[in-house]
């Protein structure tokens, strides 16, 4: 028989039995998924993204397709951190998976303040790390989106590190012109993980109302559309930091997730394809367990980044 | 939380019942044994990425003994057109049995089913389930016109008083469901609960008439909806919230608008422009489809 090939893999000290995650936004508090998968054979599970104060998000239509995706406007509701903390999390803590929380703010000082909260009880709930979402709008600067500009990312990286010491997954927006400024700029602040893509920013036009598809106009694009700029940005920032990478946009099998794993990424992230498929994430485990043992790879470790110029 | 599966349904029949709508008979025990009337399944109706998300398809008919699922569904877009598409044989992939259902009182005796055009098909389990507890069961079916209209029989050999109404007046009544119901409210006949899916003028109208006269409504929603189980919250509806039974978990309580969206600004400054009554967002997948009339915030 041979041996098992190693899937575990550590991304800025959060140890995973696999690389396989969940996004942020596709996958509730997770318990949404338990009737259909084993919370503990995902790598990570990452939660949907919270604020300090519960979100009543937007209107509807929130969520419509596109060829080959989902245009989406949630618009960010959500629980609020203390309901997160007090009702989502003991449930989770039955699980040995790493739980990440996805944060959000809008102003500086929301996203420091919910750092240094979920900090506080990062040992009491089982908090594995934050992932910053520095795809909101920056509501002190005019509405300019974090994530957009190099110092403004640096700024809320750098005053969320200051206050807590859990693993920091910066979650890069791939709406910009340069990302691997803004990947350099987080890298700096203080980042130990990068997390790309966030959804690309879309619309689509009803012709028989001529009214946007989508109430907030705009959404954010994801799925199979978004797989090849997603991959692109995933190898250019490879190539330019020094912290691991979790891959992300439009993985829907294990071929996809292996695509990002050679270009560059240590972990992936399994989003769109959650709402699809509930079983997405434990099939891609599967599947790259079985490519593996096909290619005879002892470890996944040795295939990040093995891209071949 | 209920029971629910990600299984493999054989279609055993399909038909053509009237032009653009379709009867499919799985089979799906499973499912079968879990489902109530009001609930849906959220089925992959392409193979590969177009389109991508399931489409949810109200449960029609619901046979325990044989272990059979009926759906009744009209090609809307591109997912229902694959899915009229199907032949015999083929298997769908189904999430389900999703959502709550029609919340049918023990103390009830008299039953109104308001269906209008393919809203019908979430009604006709409602009516078996009414009137095997017993209940008298009538039943108002809305159609464009004659050529169109769904059910009849199906409800009548149930064993329940069947009308309709066409908006042509090609068969039977002519003109507006809701007036028909009114009119029945009037000569004596009330209803000890309402039951209705269909357009949400309709429903709107549904909602204010069970108001009117102090009886409980049902009404069955619809809206774009992602993963079916309450993760992505994608498929929202208004609904009323209750300051006093305002729990940590209901989230955020907000205040409704009462004009129209703008076509140009910003959908959630107008509304707080416009505030009027406290509502929360919740997902019809998961916190409904069926929500209690009263409840409901129609503003679009």
């Amino acid at each position: 028989m041979t041996k098992q090939p190693r899937l575990e893999v550590e991304v800025g000290g959060i140890r995973m039995k696999n690389p396989v995650m969940t996004a942020s936004g596709t996958f509730g508090y997770g318990e949404e998924f338990s009737p259909f998968i084993d919370l503990d054979k995902l790598g990570a599970i990452v939660l949907k993204g919270i604020t300090l104060k519960p979100k009543r998000g937007n209107p509807p239509p929130r969520i419509i397709e596109t060829p080959s995706g989902i245009l989406n406007a949630i618009g960010l509701q959500n629980v609020g951190v203390e309901v997160l903390i007090n009702k989502k999390l003991p449930y989770l803590q039955k699980f040995t998976t790493p739980v990440i929380i996805n944060i959000s703010g809008d102003t500086l000082e929301e996203y420091v303040e919910l750092a240094r909260k979920l900090d506080n009880i990062s040992q009491e709930r089982g908090i594995a790390g934050l992932e910053i979402n520095i795809s909101c709008p920056n509501v002190q600067k005019g509405g300019i989106i974090w994530g957009t500009e190099a110092q403004l990312t640096y700024k809320v990286v750098n005053n969320i590190r200051k206050v807590t010491t859990l693993p920091l997954i910066v979650k890069l927006s791939p709406n910009v012109t340069d990302i691997k400024v803004i990947a350099v700029a987080a890298e700096e602040a203080g980042a130990d993980v990068l997390s790309l893509i966030n959804t690309l920013v879309g619309m689509a036009v009803d012709i028989s109302l001529r009214r946007p598809k989508l109430a907030n106009i705009s959404g954010g694009l994801s799925g199979p559309a978004v797989k090849p700029v997603a991959l692109w940005m995933v190898w250019q920032v490879f190539q330019t930091v020094n912290i691991p990478i979790i891959g992300m946009g439009g993985i829907m099998k294990a071929e996809d997730a292996l695509e990002f794993i050679i270009a560059g990424a240590r972990a992936v992230s399994i989003g769109t394809a959650n709402l699809v498929n509930p079983k997405a994430a434990i099939e891609i485990i599967k599947g790259i367990e079985e490519y593996l043992v096909e290619n005879k790879i002892k470890d996944i470790n040795e295939l990040v980044g093995s891209l071949k110029i | 939380m209920n029971l629910i599966l990600n299984i493999k349904a054989k279609i055993l029949l399909k038909e053509e019942v009237v032009p653009n709508i379709f009867l499919i008979k799985l089979l799906a025990p499973l499912i079968a044994q879990e489902a109530i009337p009001g609930q849906f399944m959220h089925i992959k109706c392409s193979q590969d990425y177009y389109p991508l998300l399931r489409r949810p398809i109200s449960i029609h008919r619901i046979d325990k003994e044989k272990g059979e699922i009926f759906i009744l569904f009209q090609v809307v877009g591109e997912g229902t057109k694959l899915l009229s598409q199907k032949a015999i044989g083929d298997e769908l992939d189904i999430l389900g049995p999703l959502g709550n259902g029609f919340n049918i009182y023990p103390q009830s005796q008299k039953i109104m089913i308001v269906g209008g055009g393919i809203g019908v098909a979430s009604l006709l389990a409602l009516a078996e389930e009414s009137i095997r507890q017993g209940k008298e069961v009538r039943v108002l079916i809305g159609a464009l016109k004659r050529e169109l209209v769904l059910g009849e029989e199906s409800f009548r050999s149930l064993g329940a008083k069947v009308d309709i109404v066409t908006d042509d007046g090609s068969y039977k009544h002519k003109g507006l469901i809701t007036n028909l119901l009114e009119e029945y409210i009037q000569e004596g006949w009330l209803p000890d609960q309402i039951f209705t899916c269909g357009p949400k003028p309709m429903l709107r109208k549904i909602a204010e008439i069970a108001s009117k006269v102090n009886i409980d409504g049902q009404v069955s929603l619809e809206e774009h909806m992602g993963c079916g189980i309450g993760a992505c919250l994608g498929c929202v509806c208004k609904i009323k919230t209750n300051l006093s039974a305002c729990l940590p978990e209901r989230g955020p309580v907000c205040r409704a608008d009462t004009g129209r969206r703008s076509q140009s600004g910003n959908a959630q400054a107008e509304e707080k422009n416009n505030s009027k009554e406290e509502y929360d967002y919740k997902r019809v997948c998961v916190d409904g489809p069926v929500f209690k009339a009263s409840e409901v915030i129609w503003d679009d």
